[in-house]
């Protein structure tokens, strides 16, 4: 399995290779039988993919640690889902991964426009066959093949990074990779028309819910890497502005860009030029997050390799791809003419291209932010960083103005909103915003950034609360419906708008948890057994946590526990027991060495409590010393995180509702509505 | 370009923002990351240099971590990468992270942020440890 896997992937290069060849070919003569044969290549490129990555989860399976990739990332004691789950804890198999996923979108886009669509796909074909032929050749031939040998068979694996041994690592890194590879599709299509030269709405019709899906799990992948962090980083923090999270970050926000100018592209037939340049910035930015996750670029906390070679081919990459984009964007100008302009500040169109040009200003900032020390060290040999007072600071106002794009940008008329549009509109949601700020600035909050967010947070959700409501009114009383009915049939007759009110919703929530940071509590007190600390917290319940002791767990292989030293608290909220917590010191027998602590947490709608063993003597307690078994306990008391998560959950329950398939709603295309096909070649029968 | 104006005119001033946003995070909240040789080096040259908060990266050196009892106080001395010789002590008041082991097997590399004080100990305000290529082992260590 493992020989056959590693000759898979020897004879995917050439079939991808000949593959892109033909469909560029196919697509430059319009030869159906070239066309077919590309097509055909990125169905065997996929089996043999799948063919490669089984090899190497066999592997896994079967403790082959004669591949360096298994000897580093597996170890025998290592539970079952973590042995499958070593397809991705590294580099060499996040690669194949990567490949993988992109080659599974690609057959299922393929496939699913094999009998319509047929001036883009040649170009689809070559452009994706273009990218799988790129990781194919980064995978044999970059010193990261994932079935390379040491030349002798460890008796066993150094064994899995303890801090990768959690739940959520196993599903983090495959939802971020399958947000990236999603990408790929919609990039695919925008190059095919950039080449055919129909360069009209339709690739952005066609790739909707492609740019949906991939939103939908690049949104997810980074809230799952949240409640990885901080379940088991352990310092109670979720978000650190590492230069991998930032990584993730920054196709996120010009996918959300993206998802948002295409409507305005759609609808007026404008921004043509600046949606090219998003989808080509935005699969710029996915291989860039991919390659930054796994090589160690820029120092973080969860880049596990150095090799540079790999940055300069990824880096070359990336240049061509942008020269390959530039290139074609320019030849195409001509085409891509805007057929509307904005003719006011005061419309939609305007929210949302501000909408736009912050999200970009964001983008921009969180790059050069991680990117500074590179830069720093390159124009003045001296290194400079910034860390997340930085991130912070700008990325607040930018993040305001955002949150309250989000709540005017839907509601506001397109070209020129009226005045009385305006009033109607937006004066009652402005007045819930001024009335929540001032409510909760009498009852003692007093951070000001803070505030305006809850604030204008009320707002935005003001705004989508009553166009819920009135929607549902309408419905109900034209079409005679119950409440809950007319409810139902408003969202599921227009599923794209609705559901994006509600990721609207989710992200209101996740900001309102963001802004509610100033109120975090830390309390750091050392306690002998039987002795009691206290936390205040600001909503004004007070925790009273009783160490009651520490017990250990020496030995234990099933578990791969070299020792577990578990304190014990019993935790009582304003008197009332909430029973008891524990938080523990661990160490892995594979890989030895390195401690890990457990935290305990104990989450409330309104607030979490978090309770880490922050220090303890170890050698004393692991040698039963009953003298030696005071410890040091951080608590932490945060208001609102819950939301943070709720926030996700709602964000994908509207992703949801929007990308649900409408049966027999096949939209027409935009050039039938009347708007301008600029240009398009003839198109083949059969479309 | 003219039909464009409200959109062009709406580019420059968000850039400009943005860019006065970046402009003035960068220069109040940069921190200069230096290897403990360029530290000492620069505090030889401007000794006022030592008020200013730095990023080192070093490595922890063996056995030197002590633990005062009852309290979370701790010192430890770090070397430079390339050359051992540049040394310099570390006062750190609170719980350290639990990649920071010191024993002989280990070689633990530290970042700390923070300042030296007058009696010319590093006041770490925060210690990291970098993960980096641990756990990726070479083959001579596979062998074991």
């Amino acid at each position: 399995m493992n020989v056959l896997g590693e000759l898979a992937l020897w004879i995917a290069l050439p079939v991808s290779l000949w593959g892109m060849v033909l469909g560029f070919a196919g697509g430059r003569k319009q030869r159906g039988d070239l066309t077919l044969s590309a097509e055909r290549s990125v169905y065997a490129v996929f089996f043999l993919t799948i063919i490669a990555s089984l090899g190497v989860v066999d592997a896994f399976l079967n403790d082959r640690f004669e591949y360096w990739y298994v000897a580093n990332y597996s170890s025998r004691n290592l539970a079952t889902y973590f042995k499958v789950s070593g397809l991705w804890a590294g580099q060499r198999g996040s690669l194949l991964f990567w490949l993988l996923l992109l080659s599974l979108f690609a057959t299922i886009a393929v496939w699913s426009n094999r009998r319509k669509n047929r001036e883009f796909m040649p170009y689809v074909a070559g452009t994706l066959l273009t990218i799988t032929s790129f990781f194919l050749v980064v995978l044999l031939f970059a010193d990261v093949n994932p079935f390379e040998t040491l030349g002798f068979t460890p008796a066993d694996g150094a064994g899995l990074n303890p801090q990768l041994q959690n739940y959520w690592m196993t599903i983090h890194p495959p939802t971020l990779y399958l947000g990236f590879t999603a990408f790929t599709i919609p990039f695919a299509f925008a190059v095919a028309a950039l080449l055919n030269g129909r360069l009209d709405s339709r690739w952005i019709v066609l790739t909707r819910k492609w740019t949906l899906l991939s939103w939908f799990f690049l949104a997810n992948g980074i809230i799952f890497g949240m409640r990885w962090a901080y379940e088991e980083l352990g310092w109670g923090g979720y978000w650190f502005w590492d230069p991998v999270e930032n990584a993730s970050l920054l196709p996120w926000l010009t996918a959300t860009a993206f998802l948002h100018s295409i409507q305005i592209q759609e609808n007026r037939g404008m921004l043509k030029v600046w949606n090219m340049g998003l989808v080509i910035l935005t699969f710029l930015l996915t291989i860039f997050a991919t390659f930054l996750t796994r090589s160690g670029l820029i120092e973080s906390v969860h880049t596990f390799a150095q090799e540079l070679k790999i940055a300069f081919i990824f880096l070359g990459f990336m240049a061509s791809i942008l020269m390959a984009g530039l290139v074609l964007v320019l030849y195409r100008l001509p085409k891509l003419k805007s057929e509307n302009q904005i003719e006011s500040f005061v419309s939609r169109e305007a929210a949302f291209v501000f909408n736009n040009l912050i999200l970009l200003g964001a983008t921009f900032a969180v790059m050069w932010g991680t990117l500074l020390p590179l830069i720093s060290e390159g124009f003045t040999g001296q290194e400079i960083t910034v860390g997340p007072p930085f991130f912070n600071r700008v990325n607040l106002p930018i993040g305001l103005a955002l949150l309250a794009l989000m709540g005017i940008g839907p509601v506001i008329a397109w070209r020129r909103a009226s005045k009385k549009n305006l009033k109607k509109n937006f004066l009652w949601p402005l007045v819930v915003g001024v009335v929540t700020a001032a409510g909760l600035w009498a009852a003692g909050a007093r951070h000001g950034m803070a505030l305006l967010t809850f604030g204008i947070s009320a707002f935005v959700m003001a705004i989508i609360v009553v166009e819920f409501w009135k929607g549902t009114r309408a419905r109900a009383r034209i079409e005679g419906e119950g409440v809950v009915k007319a409810f139902y049939h408003l969202v599921a007759r227009n599923r794209r708008r609705w559901g994006g009110y509600i990721v609207h919703v989710g992200v209101v929530f996740v900001f309102t948890a963001f802004a509610a940071a100033p109120w975090y509590g830390e309390f750091l007190q050392t306690l002998e057994p039987g002795e009691t600390m206290t936390a205040e917290s600001p909503l004004g319940h007070t925790y009273e946590m009783t160490y009651e002791g520490i017990s250990t767990n020496i030995r234990d292989p099933d578990k791969n526990l070299q020792w577990q030293a578990t304190a014990l608290v019993s935790v009582r909220r304003d008197g009332e027991p909430l029973g008891t917590f524990t938080t523990e010191k661990r160490r892995y027998i594979r890989p030895e060495a390195q401690i890990v602590t457990e935290v305990g947490i104990k989450s409330f709608p309104m607030e979490d409590l978090y309770i880490i063993l922050a220090d303890a003597d170890l050698d004393r307690i692991l040698q039963g010393d009953a003298g030696g078994q005071a410890v040091t306990f951080n608590v932490l008391v945060k208001p609102l995180i819950a939301w943070i998560w709720a926030g996700g959950l709602i964000i994908t329950l509207g992703s949801l509702i929007s990308m649900w398939p409408s049966a027999g709603a096949v939209r027409a295309p935009t050039a039938a509505r009347g708007r301008g096909t600029t240009g398009a070649e003839p198109l083949p029968a059969g479309d | 370009m003219k039909q464009n104006g409200r959109f062009m005119v709406g580019l420059v001033g968000v850039a400009a923002v943005v860019t006065y946003l970046v402009w003035t995070g960068v220069s109040d909240t940069m921190v200069y990351y230096l290897t403990p040789s360029e530290l000492i080096a620069k505090i030889d040259e401007d000794p006022t240099f030592r008020e200013v908060g730095v990023k080192v990266s070093g490595r922890l050196v063996v056995d030197s971590h002590e633990q005062t009892p009852g309290s979370l106080e701790h010192h430890f001395v770090v070397h430079d990468l390339e050359d051992e010789s540049v040394t310099f002590p570390v006062v750190y008041r609170r719980p350290l992270p639990d990649t920071f082991t010191d024993s002989p097997e280990m070689v633990v590399d530290v970042v700390l942020e923070g300042r030296f004080n007058d009696a010319g100990v590093f006041e770490a305000q925060t210690v990291l440890t970098k993960c980096g290529s641990r756990y990726e082992a070479t083959p001579e260590e596979l062998r074991t």
